[in-house]
């Protein structure tokens, strides 16, 4: 899909375009003067960034520390902390912009990120219960949680070169 | 560097704006922002969207060419005589 079919799939009135919106205040007059508006929105990239990097630390620390007892916590984390970047993207995506595409998610920032999960997910495979149903549930996060990683990774190698290819 | 840095590129807008008479404070409040975008802005601090550009050029009497264009010399035609020999 190349830009100009990216924006002639922009879905500025749908409800989830509308609600994020409202979520995020928008409609604030601060965001009227074009460079508050601009510093804000780096100012939150840095945010988001900041709490990415701080809670999956968390939800490791936790699983590796608390062990068994800390596993619903730890997810909880986990949980929450995927819906922030999982709604900017989305966010993003209808309004046009593929954050998530053209190899960009290949960097070598991306390194940390990777080596926080695999500690999250390694945890969370030493600290799984016993029983059964909890140690299925377990497995199956973290074996969903690899099968994600690898199809990011997979997703990036993609993109960068199709990018690739339409350069030559 | 974020992003909104025009951080490396020259504009006129200050020349311009002191050849008037202005303001910081009367620039911003003619085009509607506040007086540290037009710090920004003058100090290549802020690369200002075409809407913003087009509204400094027109209360400064220019053209954003003649503000935000990389070449920044007396003879560019379209200036007028102070702001040319302000340059």
């Amino acid at each position: 899909m190349n830009a100009h079919e990216h924006l002639e799939n922009v879905d500025r009135d749908g409800w989830f375009v509308k609600a994020a919106a409202t979520m995020g205040d928008l409609g604030n007059p601060f965001y009227l003067e074009e460079r508050q508006r601009d510093v804000w929105n780096e100012a939150s990239a840095v945010g988001l960034q900041l709490v990415l990097w701080l809670g999956l630390g968390t939800a490791a620390a936790m699983v590796w520390l608390g062990g068994t007892p800390a596993l619903p916590y730890a997810f909880a984390v986990f949980v929450v902390l995927s819906a922030a970047p999982g709604v900017s993207l989305l966010y993003a995506h209808k309004l046009g912009v593929h954050a998530d595409d053209a190899g960009r998610v290949l960097r070598l920032r991306l390194v940390p990120y990777v080596v926080l999960l695999v500690l999250f997910f390694v945890g969370v495979v030493r600290a799984a219960p016993s029983g059964v149903f909890g140690a299925g549930f377990t497995w199956g996060a973290a074996v969903g949680g690899v099968v994600a990683l690898l199809s990011l990774v997979r997703g990036g190698l993609r993109a960068r070169r199709r990018e690739q290819r339409g350069k030559v | 560097m974020g992003r909104t840095s025009a951080r490396g590129r020259r504009n006129a807008v200050r020349v311009a704006r002191t050849a008037l008479g202005m303001t910081q404070a009367d620039l911003a409040r003619e085009v509607g922002v506040t007086r540290q975008t037009v710090i920004a802005v003058e100090a290549g601090d802020y690369a200002p969207s075409v809407y913003l550009a087009l509204a400094i050029a027109g209360h400064l009497g220019g053209t954003v060419e003649q503000l935000f264009g990389e070449e920044l010399d007396a003879d560019r035609p379209g200036l007028s005589n102070n702001q040319k020999a302000s340059l």
